[in-house]
């Protein structure tokens, strides 16, 4: 017994030096914070440029969007698209588009067109081949009012797959943008 | 031999008869006696202790009703009756303030007793020792303890206490719980971990309370406001974990138990060793400790990916007593990591909605396997908790304790990481720290009268860095209190006053933005009493006004929370809530039938909570809802029953009922998020005691758990229905249905090398249903857990 007795005395004295004051002293960062969300167009064939942008400073909660643009495209046209998010709570301002392409294989862009008439296509490609959709082309019919929800999701793991449906990840984005052809 | 000698000299022919005749009765005289001593050399010994003050008693009279054998306790309630043979006995205690205490007691080697004595004085009555503690004088309460306590080892503190009426839990997922009392909790539960006020982090529903329910050998809630001696803010109840008190006899024992749980493989091992020396029986002490690791835990269809949790904890004490003055120092550490379940890890109301309207999981998270490693996103908690305690008798029957301690609460929460370069730093770091001072004189006036008076005060500090979820501030706390109880025969009653102040400054955001100061104050009170109405039935009254100031997070929270899919936003101008509560109680003694009612009403006025509002903010992420903190005038009530009746010596039924009732008086509706009714019925059948084996028993239980259909119809949720139509709701999804659960207990008490070791089989779920319950935050996301077997051991070590 006293064996016993002398090897659990010995167990709570290693348990308690093992866990005490433990306290790793861990890099204190600030999480990166998606505040901006820019759509650059340009027409193609020119050097037409023009950006809307959703902006919230501060992040979720707190104060309202400081800035949700409407899309307004002429009609008939080509579009090459480009997002850019930004993280313009930090001076300067991060650029976190970089890092959604280099791991590309755990992200992906939706667009979901309702009523205006556009087609978008060309979703440019993840390093295995999968769409990313950092950049894709926007083809403009007759003027038209709608919406087109800009989702981004993240899918750790190894989960993203081809065919993949909208529902699948966790969303880090979803913006109901307006959109006027006209 | 005096006789041998002188017929030596006398006749001395006769002489050898007469030696030879003597020797033989006297040696038959000793082998008789030798015989006798043989089998009354037994003692009875143990101590008596008081039931409120947890202190000892001494000048208790302890008597052996079929000898007529007597002893009385020293300063220290210790007693001592030796030459006792084997047999079956009636012990009494008796004390000139208490309600005689009648054990029955089998002897065959030396036994060890412990009685608590209720604290009312009274007519000679036949109670039985486990049946005196539910009757005290004012407060209304229940109790865990002995076998209902061991069958919950391994089990976190909310998954214990929920077995007593009244009591159920607040879960968020598998691995976090809190109780909840009579509907309220977080806040309005206040939990005292070895006689300290635990200053957790108690602020949200997803933060379990910080304690190792293996320090404690005894559960007690206090239901209500019924007792101010804690404090004022305890509007649903008090939980008290309390430890056994320190060893006073000479040696080292001390206890093993161990146990696996089956569904999350979850091993656990809790030790504990404690001592006293001969040469210096002033001084005690107690090393305990205890690891515990699961993983994922399963559903009946799927594992719950991500759900592992792993536990170290430790605490030491150690004791210095005189009969006048002693010193008690304790020293314990909580720590934990808590997977949470990734299918709850979602983005926005959208995501939210999906899985809602998906019934289940997606594919990619059933899919997991089992694992025991915990990854993000997860909660990884460090509670410390030091305190030293003094006490001097300042007359025969009362003494002043002075308790000062400190806490340190650190909490660190870890989402997924946006992406695989994104810092390994938590989302969330708070940490708090509280030092507290209470000074308390217990003190009797008179036969009749007693009670206590004290101060208790605190200072807190809160920090955070990383995420804004509630500010830096710091807080001080005082209250002063006094409680008078009064008992005469059959009657007793209880009268209580306290004044508190709570104070919250120095208020900010690391990035500068400061707030107000909040200053509170106000007077609590309350009143009980009982009546002995026979030797079976006891009725108590309690009436009582209490007050909570609104904490920080009430009033100056503001963010998002993922896994509830909302926003949370305080409001710096909320009122602090005022508690008017009245409960009754009907105790049923019989001896076969125990009983218990309890009936309770609140009317809580500027009750805090949660209300949604429209429309709801736009994000980054799409709209979610925000819930801002308001106020309303709230009334709960309900009714818990608890019963147990012996059809014979073998088998005896138990039946627990509880049902609340929370109404919103303003909004004219019932209040969202309380627990449904419930029932809860066991059968157990007692097994004869055998040679080597004690106590064997079996016990089947049946859980049923009502839908909760008390919730508002309509809300300012707006809810995407599987089809595509939108709705306003109350909530994002309807409660979950009504479920049947089906558990079971076994266990025996097997004399190993003179040890009485403990074997325990128990298994819940058996049936594996599948279902979900309305109290868990994550039964948007995932089913509740399945059949779970367990199988735990303890073994006492030492002596």
């Amino acid at each position: 017994m006293k064996k016993y007795q002398k090897m659990l005395l010995g167990l709570v004295v290693v348990a308690s030096i093992a866990t005490g004051c433990k306290k790793n002293k861990e890099e204190l960062n600030e999480e990166e914070l998606i505040t901006t969300v820019q759509l650059k167009f340009t027409e193609t064939g020119t050097t037409n440029v023009s950006t809307f942008t959703f902006r919230d400073i501060d992040g979720d909660g707190g104060n309202a969007p400081t800035a949700f643009d409407n899309i307004v495209l002429a009609p008939g046209k080509t579009y090459d698209m480009a997002i850019e998010l930004k993280d313009e709570s930090k001076t300067p301002a991060v650029d976190i588009t970089d890092e959604v392409k280099e791991e590309g294989d755990e992200h992906q862009f939706y667009f979901v067109v309702s009523a205006a008439n556009v087609t978008i296509s060309n979703l440019n490609n993840d390093a295995n081949g999968l769409p990313l959709g950092t950049t894709a082309r926007w083809v403009t019919g007759d003027a038209s009012t709608g919406t087109v929800k800009v989702v981004l999701k993240h899918k750790p793991g190894g989960i993203k797959a081809a065919g993949d449906p909208i529902t699948k990840g966790e969303t880090d984005i979803e913006l109901n943008f307006n959109i006027r052809v006209q | 031999m005096v006789t041998k000698t002188n017929s030596q000299i006398q006749r001395p022919k006769k002489a050898w008869r007469g030696i030879a005749k003597t020797a033989l009765l006297l040696l038959a005289g000793m082998l008789w006696q030798l015989v006798a001593m043989a089998q009354c050399i037994l003692s009875i010994a143990g101590t008596v202790t008081d039931e409120d003050t947890k202190q000892p008693l001494s000048a208790a009279t302890i008597t052996i009703i079929e000898t007529g054998e007597k002893g009385v306790t020293d300063a220290e309630g210790r007693f001592l009756l030796k030459g006792i043979c084997p047999g079956n006995y009636t012990v009494k205690v008796t004390h000139n303030q208490c309600r005689p205490v009648q054990m029955h007691v089998h002897v065959q080697k030396d036994v060890q007793l412990s009685f608590v004595m209720p604290h009312t004085v009274n007519e000679l009555q036949e109670v039985t020792v486990v049946a005196a503690a539910n009757t005290k004088s004012g407060a209304i309460g229940a109790e865990l303890k002995g076998k209902e306590m061991d069958a919950t080892r391994g089990q976190s503190l909310a998954e214990a206490l929920q077995r007593l009426s009244g009591v159920t839990m607040l879960q968020t997922g598998t691995n976090i719980a809190k109780p909840v009392i009579h509907g309220l909790h977080s806040n309005r539960v206040l939990m005292l971990n070895n006689g300290i006020r635990q200053e957790g982090q108690q602020w949200g529903s997803e933060h379990a309370p910080e304690i190792d329910p293996f320090i404690a050998n005894r559960l007690t809630v206090i239901k209500g406001a019924s007792t101010l001696r804690y404090g004022a803010d305890a509007i649903g109840g008090v939980v008290l974990v309390e430890p056994k008190l320190l060893r006073y006899q000479p040696g080292i024992g001390g206890e093993i138990s161990t146990g696996f749980f089956s569904n999350n493989r979850q091993a656990f091992m809790s030790g504990m060793i404690e001592g006293n020396a001969k040469k210096h029986p002033a001084f005690s002490w107690r090393v305990q400790g205890t690891f515990k690791r699961g993983g994922n835990a399963r559903t009946p269809n799927y594992w719950l990916a991500n759900s592992g949790m792993q536990e170290m904890n430790f605490s030491t004490a150690a004791g210095w007593k005189k009969p006048n003055k002693g010193l008690e120092l304790f020293y314990s550490q909580f720590n934990t990591k808590l997977g949470i379940f990734s299918g709850a890890h979602i983005g926005n109301v959208t995501d939210l909605m999906n899985i809602i309207n998906n019934g289940q999981p997606p594919a990619y998270v059933t899919d997991a396997p089992f694992t025991y490693n915990i990854d993000r996103p997860n909660q990884q908690i460090q509670h410390h908790l030091a305190k030293a305690k003094a006490f001097v008798k300042t007359g025969t029957n009362s003494r002043l304790n002075a308790i000062v301690s400190y806490q340190y609460n650190w909490r660190r929460e870890y989402d997924i990481k946006r992406f695989s370069s994104s810092s390994n730093a938590p989302q969330l770091d708070i940490s708090l720290q509280t030092v507290g001072a209470d000074v308390v004189w217990d003190h009797y006036a008179g036969k009749q009268i007693r009670g206590s008076v004290g101060v208790q005060s605190s200072y807190q500090l809160n920090s955070y860095s990383q995420r804004f979820f509630i500010p830096n501030y710091q807080a001080i706390n005082a209250g002063v209190f006094a409680i008078e109880k009064y008992s005469h025969k059959q009657f007793a009653a209880e009268l209580g006053v306290r004044y508190d102040v709570r104070s919250i400054f120095d208020i900010n955001r690391n990035n500068g933005r400061t707030y107000y100061d909040r200053n509170y104050g106000s007077l609590s009170a309350n009143g009980g009493a009982s009546y002995h109405l026979n030797d079976w039935l006891t009725a108590a009254i309690n009436l009582s006004t209490a007050w909570r100031a609104p904490q920080v997070n009430e009033l100056y929270s503001d963010g998002l929370h993922h896994g509830s899919a909302r926003i949370e936003k305080g409001n710096p101008n909320l009122n602090p809530e005022r508690a008017n509560s009245v409960m009754l109680s009907l105790n049923v003694q019989r001896k076969n039938w125990q009983a218990e009612v309890v009936w309770y009403h609140k009317q809580i006025n500027d009750f805090i909570f949660l209300r949604p509002t429209f429309p709801p903010q736009l994000t980054i992420r799409g709209a979610f809802p925000t819930f801002l903190y308001d106020q309303t005038n709230a009334r709960i009530s309900g009714v818990d029953f608890s019963s147990q009746y012996a059809f014979n010596s073998h088998i005896a039924w138990q039946l627990k009922a509880s049902f609340v009732r929370a109404f919103d008086k303003k909004a004219n509706d019932w209040i969202i998020q309380m627990p449904a009714d419930r029932f809860e019925n066991a059968l157990t059948y007692q097994f004869a005691d055998g040679k080597r084996w004690k106590d064997p028993f079996i016990k089947l239980q049946w859980q049923w758990v009502l839908e909760q259909t008390r919730v508002p119809a309509t809300g300012d949720i707006e809810v995407t229905l599987p089809n595509g139509s939108k709705q306003m709701a109350s909530d994002y999804a309807a409660p979950p249905a009504a479920y049947h659960l089906l558990g079971m207990e076994a266990g025996i008490t097997q004399t190993i090398g003179k040890k009485p070791v403990k074997w325990l089989l128990t298994g819940s779920n058996l049936l594996n249903t599948v279902y979900r319950d309305y109290m868990n935050a994550f039964r948007y996301y995932a089913d509740e857990m399945g059949i779970n077997i367990a199988f735990k051991v303890q073994v006492p070590i030492g002596k």
